[in-house]
């Protein structure tokens, strides 16, 4: 499709990016130079939580006590608004004490599963896990969040150790297509850190499958327009540079979601001043079609690693139809919630709007 | 048994007094201004309960009516509802038919009604794709809207029919006309949004599925995935989602805003599009706009300060760029010092 094409390139080239795909894979392969240095991050706070009961109950007290209003409001309404007011916030009070049980069942609950779905680098308990299941999507996409250095598994080493887990998992479990969402984009910032991306995800299929028989794997940042392949990728398809490979995975960042459309927005104004278009030729499907070739696939299911379902604006016009998943209190990448997902994304029905 | 409860005299004058108090309880802490509701699960009750299908949308619509009660006694500003998606066209087409009826009926009602609708103040939009209404049905709806378009108290987007995707290209056109018109028109987020059907309506706080779907099924899509929104997946079918559940949720709602700042709960990240404005910090609550928003920020603020002076609140929170975890963070470090100084 003419148009189509037109189109994603002019994205692009207003983005500053080239409209061919670059292969990086020689920069970033794994005996690639170990030079690079990424940029200071401002991270996260910690996010151990400090809080105690005497703190609480003290803040809510404070809270009630600082309260000020309107010196024209009646008397009578004063009362009642400190009366509801005071319920509330005693109400608030035992809430959080259910939360706290809540918070420490879960947590322990959590640790149970962890013992339970521990795959031990090996493809084939993995495979086993899914094989049981009805049906397996064919685009996993998994919000990731980047945390504080301090943390377990924070900063960028925890994001590529967690990146290279999942790709472990996806490959094991036959999905040919993963996604990474991560609002800061930290990943896919300079070459240093897609050069130690690219070290481990290798490192840990090779842990997994054995250095033979190490599937070939593709990483895509369709901001930038680059693609890395695994050094043992296999022969190139016959009709274009790119190559075949076991697993696809997508980097993306905020700058995928929201921007990405405004820019394509732009880039569709520019050709409509210049009568290249029409505004009757925007379609849902034209502008699925460029979303497609500018973000990359639908996910089938999305799963959220962190405590409460928030969706950090991931790019809206692809998670239409998402199964999501997240399992509450929960704060890192493991297994047992990724095979519980699979799990849930086996159960559900879809039937779109009959 | 809430059947036989309904039978009593006087059970929905009750019943509104309860809603009412409810309402002017749980303003004193924080609100959501905007919810959206998938209302699924009509034709899953009606199988169950071995009743029509038909019967099933009916019962949906008295559950809507019922819950959009009580969000509006709580202070809610703008309910959107999504009554029916561009994909339920390719449903039967009787039922589709028997759909646009109960449009019809219930419309007509309100139109007959209208005395109510001003006594209550909610103005009343159809959002969507209107071209794909039959002409009767929107005849009706086309009246609804003008006879309630004065109404200043809450804002009912009905989504008849619509599709998020659908919306987001109506923007991306309107958006590339104007800019064939006037060639220095700046296309930005906020230009796109402010071309939405739902553009007059506050951001996005809370989105309610029904039916146990882990889906959002192309509703609202731009605006449920901002940081600041919630998203809860209920398990109850629709016809049984009673505004004691919405309460709860509500509640909890609230419970999160106060205690995290957020209204999904506890997150990790601090990610926020809310930039707080230390101008519009005032120190004097107004008891009839009461959001709450700022019982949080107070004690946390007040906490770290560890004065008891009111007026040196706010200083602290300007050293703070916008959302509220970080303070809350402070405060627990600066707490884990002191107690270990206690000890």
């Amino acid at each position: 499709n003419m148009t189509s094409s037109k189109l994603s390139d002019h994205v692009r080239n207003d983005n500053n990016t080239s409209t061919s795909l670059v292969d990086i894979s020689a920069d970033v392969g794994p005996s690639g130079q170990n030079s690079y240095q990424s940029e200071s991050l401002q991270h996260p706070p910690n996010t151990i939580r400090g809080k105690t009961w005497y703190d609480v109950s003290r803040d809510l007290i404070n809270d009630f006590r600082h309260k000020q209003m309107d010196e024209s409001t009646s008397a009578y309404s004063s009362i009642i608004f400190y009366a509801n007011h005071l319920v509330l916030l005693s109400l608030f009070f035992m809430i959080s004490i259910y939360k706290n049980v809540n918070y420490l069942y879960r947590k322990m609950v959590l640790k149970f599963y962890t013992l339970t779905y521990y795959p031990n680098k090996s493809p084939q308990l993995i495979r086993d896990d899914v094989s049981k299941l009805a049906k397996i999507p064919r685009v996993i996409s998994c919000i990731l969040d980047l945390k504080d250095d301090d943390d377990e598994n924070g900063g960028i080493d925890g994001l590529i150790g967690s990146i290279s887990e999942l790709a472990a998992w996806t490959v094991s479990a036959g999905i040919p297509h993963l996604v990474i969402y991560e609002y800061n984009g930290v990943v896919v910032e300079n070459k240093g850190n897609l050069a130690q991306l690219n070290r481990y995800i290798s490192k840990n299929l090779a842990a997994y499958f054995g250095t033979d028989l190490i599937p070939s794997y593709a990483i895509r940042i369709p901001h930038h327009n680059t693609v890395i392949y695994s050094s043992h990728t296999g022969k190139t398809q016959v009709n274009s540079a790119e190559r075949d490979v076991d697993l696809e995975i997508w980097l993306l960042s905020r700058e995928d979601g929201k921007p990405t459309i405004v820019e394509l927005t732009k880039t569709m104004s520019e050709l409509a001043q210049n009568n290249e278009l029409s505004v009757n030729d925007i379609t849902i499907d034209l502008i699925d079609e460029e979303l497609a070739e500018l973000v990359g696939p639908e996910p089938d299911l999305l799963i959220s690693f962190g405590p409460s379902l928030d969706l950090q604006d991931y790019p809206p016009w692809h998670i239409r139809l998402s199964e999501i998943y997240w399992e509450p209190e929960n704060k890192d990448v493991i297994y047992a919630v990724f095979i519980r997902a699979l799990q849930q994304f086996s159960n559900c029905k879809v039937n779109v709007g009959k | 048994m809430s059947d036989w409860l309904s039978t009593f005299p006087g059970y929905r004058q009750a019943l509104t007094t309860a809603k009412r108090a409810f309402g002017r309880f749980i303003q004193t802490g924080p609100t959501p201004k905007h919810v959206g509701i998938i209302m699924d699960g009509n034709r899953r009750y009606a199988k169950n309960h071995k009743i029509e299908i038909k019967e099933g949308h009916n019962l949906g619509f008295d559950s809507m009516a019922n819950v959009l009660e009580i969000l509006y006694e709580s202070g809610v500003k703008c309910a959107s509802v999504y009554a029916f998606s561009i994909e339920n066209f390719r449903r039967s087409s009787l039922e589709v038919k028997w759909l646009m009826d109960l449009a019809k009926s219930k419309f007509q009602q309100i139109n007959q009604h209208s005395d109510l609708c001003a006594e209550y103040g909610i103005r009343i939009k159809i959002i969507g794709n209107k071209k794909l209404i039959p002409p009767d049905v929107a005849k009706i709806l086309q009246q609804t809207e003008e006879i309630t378009k004065d109404n200043k108290r809450a804002l009912l987007n009905i989504c008849f029919p619509y599709t998020s995707r659908d919306e987001m290209t109506n923007s991306i056109k309107c958006a590339v006309d104007q800019s064939t018109i006037d060639h220095d028109f700046v296309i930005d987020e906020d230009t796109l949004e402010s071309l939405f059907y739902t553009h007059d309506a506050p951001p996005l706080d809370l989105l309610v599925r029904t039916s146990g779907t882990f889906r959002l099924s192309d509703f609202l899509l731009w605006q449920c995935v901002s940081p600041d929104c919630s998203i809860v997946f209920v398990d109850k079918l629709w016809p049984a989602f009673t505004p004691f559940d919405m309460a709860k949720i509500l509640f909890n709602w609230g419970f999160n805003m106060y205690w995290y700042g957020k209204g999904n709960g506890y997150s990790t990240t601090q990610i926020s599009t809310k930039n707080f404005n230390l101008a519009e910090y005032d120190s004097n609550v107004d008891l009839n706009d009461a959001t709450g928003s700022s019982g949080f920020q107070r004690f946390a603020s007040s906490e770290s300060e560890e004065a008891e002076d009111e007026d040196d609140v706010v200083t602290e929170e300007s050293s703070q760029s916008g959302g509220v975890d970080e303070l809350d963070t402070v405060t627990s470090e600066e707490e884990s010092d002191s107690n270990k100084k206690g000890r």
